[in-house]
């Protein structure tokens, strides 16, 4: 079974209900206001999975309770309608990631042209294994599946940018630019 | 990696050489947005679904349905605001064509989308984007504010009383969304689980309103279409399926890449010569030529077989057109192996709305894992064909069926690559399975 | 639904069946077996089970029949090999990451996917591997949840959303990493219980039952709910003389409430087996003495002694009878005879929080049954909160808005939740509700009354377009915050209202499980009521025989009046500030002790029946009555048998003329009172008061702004509920316990003697 972040990992089940609701800065807000104004009267909850992208780079890679409290107020929505969302989409991280998050593709095409060596390769240079996050905070290492880079396999994701055609040299170039 | 066209005109990929082929300013001086000048000044909506009708133009999303036939279901008559969708969520393993269209070419997408609006009658259009293409939905996002400012999206478009305006929506990891009703439950705010049919989104779809939704590549390919006529586009192509279509190359040949072809086009001569053969001298294995959800294709059915890369063609050659996500795997590839990843994919990718995919997907990968691990029993080959059986045509949406051909064509057409696994506790435990 | 008739072809038999049905509705009625889990009658359609297969002509693959609407000529196949292979293949699915730990499950035995596996039998287990583990928690005090028995039905969530309307449980996860959940893992609801009810297996389990007893331990005895007048229907599960659990499961009952319960119908049965029960009787022989135990002889004996003297003294005014609006139609009818026929006061009264004599007199229509309210066009409530006080009409509001569309109109001094479905919301000051009634009745007031109520003159104008649109059924929904005067203008609206293509039904929200019944059995028509016979105690009045207790409210301000009478005999299942000054205690048996009636605010009258034995000493009311007029020399003749007394109390009220316990066996086929409809009557005199009324108001009032929490009413504790531990934790804020993982009632304690006060100061 591949290890994910989520949805394997739904959000904390133990987790208590949060009193502390996130704030963000105007900017961001605005920003915000941006996507919602995209949606039609009354349609505010399509703006969900923008929001949660952006609740969850402002908020150290991962929806924290506080922004989940955010989100359930902007969106007029109940807590628990956010979970359920949250916990839907792989890219919506529930639990803390680090501050680059490495997603290995895995899938068929990366497959046969060495994935796994890419894989093998970050998990022993990183010392972590899928589903990980160094002690530093640093890297965290997911697979998952196809990210439409098969005619340059194989590939992985740093947060959002795409690195393909990798070769184990390449990594490390690619992690050593890293700031 | 190459992108170009082969035994047509670039149809598609026109303008993929060029500088700057994604600004404004590039697509313009090339004949840009002609085509919708074209139909908002001198068409008729309904003209522009009859052209369309007679381009045989068939969705590039997977399903293959008719375009112009989608579109005449709208109907005319309702009160509701009507949407159009673009799907741009491609997921389907081996496909990453839509990707390119986007990255290269935005306001070919632009105007595709906005012709489609003019034709249904539609004010607002969403195109929803995968959210790991967050670098395309920023490039989308620039090319509309450019068109924007030009006066080609907005109120009285060409100073006419079409009136239209164009979103970017986020996907965020879930390739069930890529499923039309899913989709739309996604951009509503909800969990990506599909939808009942009937009702057809043509007629209740986003927001409970009439909507259209069309993958990136079908919509590009309206423009010419409108420009040239839809009896010249159809020509391009066979009679059934009309025009040009974009191919995802991966796996073991020398050039992998995007390559647009003219429907009908001989799958050897494209391997082997296109594609440039399969590399380091190693024979040629399988071909999964539309994506990860369609039949595997073993090298006997492709060698001197002349299948033709079309809807029909495909469909006589044991397989489908699909997506057009074309795998190419060489000799060395184990069968089970590649089966085993797949249903990996689809294991994570079910949505769990319904049991049979919900449940069959998870119990197989268990079941290829064990196989893996060296345990497999020469029964499971029975059970895995059973289990198929037992999700195909009984699933909620697609994805169930999606699930079970690929394993069922591998099983049919490799028995051998089976066989070697399902020895009593076979010792070929393979290395590199040990996720 | 249309009523046109079309021709449908099931396994070669042809039917004609109503267009439109729902094909897997068909199959069921002609007896054609069609398993499903996800599919539950009126609730959004799910179609995810994929059990229901059946093959139709011309259709490719299999169809879920769940989703089919009959059309004409359709041709149906529902067994055959291909289907039977289809659906023993879910089951397999469905079982592969079953634990399949029938023994330790509360549901083993009356568990559908259980059942479905026995009916197929032959399921050899083919999945040898490793199950998806997931732990056994707790949702809450009421709900416990073992995801890993969860076959993703949804039925929980969609009752959660589409009846409660609080959408409190949500599936999280994908795929198989699907699981039923809430945010945080703690439930913030209303406790309801609904999920537990619809769950076809052992996830969501009563906490408060949990490893209590197995199904088939159990008697189930149909019976009604002792909590509000909506009166449900109920199985009440007994075990050795002992109440384990009260469920609406429609393989028990099926009343006018579905599976349909709330948390006081579901949980708070706890009281009935309790050890604070009253024991035997108790005399208190002299003031200030203690109570001491007597035998039942004695104490009847002394009673009528005391009865006597008294009336020998003071003349038979002088002794008051008091019923509680708890009791059965047959105690308090009992109650009325004794008073009438034997003590011969003008003096008795029911402990009720209003009297509905003024809206019967004047009854100008039809009450609203609750079926009547799931499909009106349009709903009226001026004050009352169904939400927290008439559970089940909540729901039946909520979901006439929700799917029939149906226009909610509410006119409140408090923002209730309810106001969140509504399409109108008349925020009036506190007080000022019966300025509402009077623009309503008569629009020359508009002005008036919106300036006494703090809001807009066109709200009004509104409110009254939105009736006078309606077409189909008005309902309109009053509570007891209304004067006497506005609640007979209310129940003359009918001949305001109705019309040719509108019918005006009329749904009073009284408090208790038989206010009506109070009102039938013609208790209320004593001179005096509760708070004015307290006021005359110890003058007018020197003894009271009460049935049950005062209430909070009424005894407020007046804690010395029971101190003052001569003599106070009271009959109750525990100690209460009633008691506490009785110079005779008796020990009534509750209602799971006693056969009898109900009459719910839909007028139904519906069977108590009796499902275990009286605890201790306890006898039913009316028996006690009955045997206490023995002794005064007036022999009622009805031996042990409530349908006698029921026979003749149903041969003296013209509503209830006709009925007899055997037309009430049926609970799915309810018996409605006939009330006698008054003609239309000339209204001045009461317009005019509540004018005076209205003009008096000042305008300084300032509004209510706060919505109240889930439960402020639900979980207040009374006499009964204080019973119930888990409803302490929540009377208490639900705390979150430190894990989920045990049981929150071994890990929260709360000052018993704290909560002991607590029970002192409300009261139900
Ligand atoms: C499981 C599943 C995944 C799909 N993924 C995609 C996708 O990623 N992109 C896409 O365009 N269509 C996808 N489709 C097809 C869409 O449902 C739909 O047919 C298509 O978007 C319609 O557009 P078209 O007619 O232009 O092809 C998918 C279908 C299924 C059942
Ligand atoms: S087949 Fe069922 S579980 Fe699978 S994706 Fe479709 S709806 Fe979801
Ligand atoms: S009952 Fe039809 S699919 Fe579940």
């Amino acid at each position: 079974m591949s290890q994910q972040f989520t949805p394997n990992n739904a959000l904390p089940q133990e987790a208590k209900v949060p009193q502390e609701v996130a704030t963000f800065s105007p900017e961001v807000e605005a920003e915000m206001d941006r996507h919602l104004a995209k949606y039609p009267e009354g349609r505010k909850r399509s703006a969900i999975l923008p929001l949660m992208f952006i609740v969850q780079r402002e908020r150290g890679g991962y929806l924290d309770p506080p922004g989940v409290a955010y989100l359930a107020d902007r969106l007029g929505v109940r807590i628990t309608d956010i979970w359920e969302v949250a916990t839907f989409y792989s890219m919506i991280n529930t639990e803390p990631v680090g501050k680059y998050h490495i997603q290995i593709c895995k899938t068929l095409s990366c497959k046969i042209m060495g994935a796994d060596k890419i894989s093998d390769y970050c998990k022993q240079k990183l010392g972590i294994v899928p589903g990980e996050m160094t002690a530093d905070g640093r890297f965290s290492l997911s697979l998952v599946e196809c990210l439409g880079s098969c005619g340059t396999a194989p590939m992985f994701q740093i947060n959002f940018d795409y690195h393909e055609n990798l070769t184990t040299e390449k990594v490390d170039e690619i992690l050593a630019s890293l700031p | 990696m190459r992108i170009e066209a082969i035994g047509c005109e670039p149809l598609l990929l026109a303008r993929f050489k060029l500088e700057n082929s994604h600004r404004l300013g590039v697509y313009r001086a090339h004949g840009g947005y002609e085509a919708l000048k074209k139909a908002v000044e001198t068409m008729t909506p309904d003209e522009v679904i009859a052209e369309v009708k007679k381009s045989a133009l068939r969705g590039r999303g997977g399903a293959g349905f008719p375009t112009g036939m989608k579109w005449s279901f709208v109907p005319k008559d309702s009160p509701k605001p009507k949407y159009v969708v673009c799907n741009a969520d491609e997921s389907e393993p081996g496909t990453f064509k839509d990707r390119y269209l986007m990255e290269r070419d935005p306001h070919l997408l632009i105007e595709g989308m906005l012709l489609a609006a003019y034709a249904l009658g539609s004010q607002t259009v969403f195109c929803y984007t995968r959210g790991e293409y967050k670098y395309l939905i920023d490039i989308m996002d620039v090319a509309i504010e450019e068109a924007r400012a030009a006066g080609l999206i907005g109120q009285n478009i060409f100073g006419t009383n079409f009136t239209c305006e164009v979103y970017t929506h986020t996907g965020a990891g879930a390739y069930i969304c890529g499923e039309e009703t899913a989709l739309l439950n996604s951009l509503e705010g909800l969990r990506g689980h599909p939808r009942m049919k009937p009702p057809f989104p043509a007629v209740a779809g986003l927001y409970a309103c009439p909507t259209v939704v069309n993958n990136v590549e079908t919509f590009c390919a309206v423009p010419w279409i409108i420009n040239n006529g839809g009896e010249a586009y159809q020509k391009l192509g066979t009679e059934k399926s009309g025009g040009t279509k974009l191919w995802s190359v991966s796996g073991h040949v020398v050039y992998p890449g995007v390559y647009e072809l003219p429907m009908g086009y001989d799958m050897e001569k494209f391997i082997f010569e296109d594609l440039g053969g399969i590399p380091n001298g190693k024979k040629l294995k399988a071909v999964i030529p539309g994506g990860s959800s369609v039949y595997i294709m073993p090298a006997e059915d492709i060698i001197g077989k002349n299948v033709k890369m079309d809807y029909e063609g495909l469909v006589a050659g044991g397989s489908m057109v699909g997506s057009g996500g074309f795998i190419v795997m060489d000799e060395t590839v184990d069968i089970f192996e590649s089966t085993k990843n797949l249903i990996e994919f689809y294991k994570h990718e079910s949505c769990g709305w319904c049991t049979p995919c919900r449940e069959g997907t998870d119990w197989l990968a268990k079941i290829f894992k064990r196989i893996a691990r060296g345990e497999g029993r020469p029964e499971d080959a029975q059970l895995i064909l059973d289990l198929c059986d037992n999700i195909e045509g009984k699933s909620f949406c697609p994805l169930g069926d999606a699930a079970a051909w690929p394993i069922q064509s591998a099983i049919k057409k490799f028995p051998e690559d089976f066989r070697r696994h399902l020895a009593p506790l076979a010792q070929t435990a393979v290395v590199g399975v040990g996720d | 639904m249309s009523t046109d008739l079309i021709k449908v072809t099931i396994n070669e038999k042809e039917f004609q069946v109503q267009k439109g049905a729902r094909l897997i509705d068909v199959c069921r009625e002609k007896a054609f077996n069609i398993p499903s889990f996800c599919y539950y009658a009126d609730l959004a359609l799910q179609a995810s089970c994929r059990m229901c297969l059946v093959r139709i002509e011309k259709m490719p693959k299999l169809q879920t029949s769940c989703t089919i609407t009959c059309t004409d000529g359709m041709v149906v196949t529902t067994e055959s090999e291909e289907i039977e292979k289809a659906q023993r293949a879910m089951v397999e699915f469905l079982l592969a990451n079953h634990p399949l730990d029938c023994p330790v499950c509360d549901r083993g035995g009356e568990c559908e996917l259980q059942e479905m596996a026995f009916d197929w039998g032959g399921l050899e287990e083919r999945f040898t591997e490793p199950k998806n583990h997931q732990p056994e928690k707790y949702l809450s005090p009421m709900v416990a949840n073992d995801s890993q028995r969860c076959i993703l039905c949804k039925r929980c969530t969609r009752v959660c959303d589409e009846w409660m309307g609080e959408d409190a449980i949500e599936a999280g996860g994908r795929g198989a990493n699907t699981v039923i959940g809430t945010y945080g893992g703690w439930l913030n609801c209303s406790q309801c219980g609904n999920c537990i009810e619809v769950c076809p297996t052992g996830t969501l389990l009563d906490a408060t039952y949990r490893h209590q007893a197995r199904p088939w331990e159990l008697a189930q005895t149909v019976s009604t709910c002792t909590y509000c007048s909506d009166g449900c229907q109920e199985s009440v599960g007994s075990r050795a003389g002992e109440v384990m659990r009260v469920v609406a499961r429609d393989r028990y009952v099926n009343g006018h409430n579905g599976e349909f319960l709330c948390i006081k119908g579901r949980f708070a049965h706890t009281f009935v087996n309790h050890e604070a029960r009253l024991r035997t009787p108790m005399i208190r022989y002299k003031k200030g003495g203690k109570l001491i135990p007597a035998t039942w002889d004695e104490a009847i004996r002394h009673i009528a002694g005391k009865l006597d003297q008294i009336a020998e003294a003071h003349g038979p005014d002088a002794i008051a009878i008091v019923g509680s609006p708890r009791l059965t139609n047959e105690a308090l009818y009992l109650l009325h005879k004794f008073a009438t026929e034997v003590v011969g006061t003008e003096n008795y009264t029911a402990t009720d929080a209003f009297s509905l004599q003024p809206f019967f007199d004047n009854l100008g229509g039809p009450l609203a049954t609750h079926q009547d309210i799931r499909h009106a066009k349009t709903i009226l409530i001026i004050g009352g909160e169904p939400e927290e006080l008439q559970p089940f009409t909540g729901k039946q509001i909520r979901q006439a808005v929700r799917n029939g569309g149906a226009k909610l109109l509410i006119v409140n001094s408090v923002p209730i939740r309810l106001k969140q479905q509504a399409s109108a919301f008349v925020h009036v000051r506190p007080g000022a509700l019966d300025a509402a009634v009077l623009a309503i009745a008569n629009q020359a007031h508009n002005k008036l009354s919106a300036q006494k109520m703090g809001v807009e003159e066109i709200e009004l104008i509104e409110l009254r377009r939105a009736l006078t649109n309606t077409e189909g059924d008005l309902v309109i929904m009053f509570g007891g915050e209304l004067s006497l005067e506005a609640q007979a203008v209310i129940a003359q609206m009918p001949y305001t209202f109705g019309t040719e293509g509108r019918r005006v039904l009329l749904h009073p929200l009284p408090l208790f499980n038989n206010s009506v019944g109070a009102h039938d059995t013609g208790l209320m028509k004593g001179k005096l009521d509760a708070k004015a016979m307290l006021d005359a105690a110890g003058e007018r009045v020197r003894a009271m025989y009460v049935a049950g207790s005062f209430l909070q409210e009424q005894l407020r301000g007046r804690e010395a009046a029971l101190g003052k009478l001569d003599f106070l005999v009271v009959q109750e299942l525990f100690e209460t500030e009633t008691t506490a000054f009785a110079d005779v205690v008796l020990p009534a048996a509750s209602f799971a002790e006693t056969d009898g009636t109900f009459t719910n605010n839909d007028g139904l009258v519906q069977r108590v029946r009796q499902s275990i034995p009286p605890v201790h000493q306890a006898k039913q009311d009316w028996m006690i009555t009955a045997q206490l007029a023995k002794e005064l020399g007036v022999d009622f003749n009805f031996q042990m048998s409530a349908s006698a007394a029921f026979s003749e109390m149903a041969s003296k009220i013209p509503a209830y003329a006709g009925l007899r316990y055997p037309l009430l066996k049926d609970e799915s086929q309810p018996a409605q009172a006939r009330y006698a409809v008054a003609d239309k009557r000339d209204l001045t005199t009461e317009l005019e008061s509540i004018r005076q009324k209205v003009e008096s108001l000042e305008e300084t009032a300032s509004k209510m702004t706060e919505t109240p929490e889930v439960g402020h009413e639900l979980f207040k504790i009374g006499t009964l509920t204080d019973k119930l531990p888990q409803m302490h934790l929540l009377a208490a804020g639900n705390p979150e316990p430190e894990t989920v993982r045990i049981s929150p009632l071994y890990q929260i304690t709360i000052d018993a003697n704290l909560q002991g006060k607590e029970a002192a100061a409300t009261g139900d």
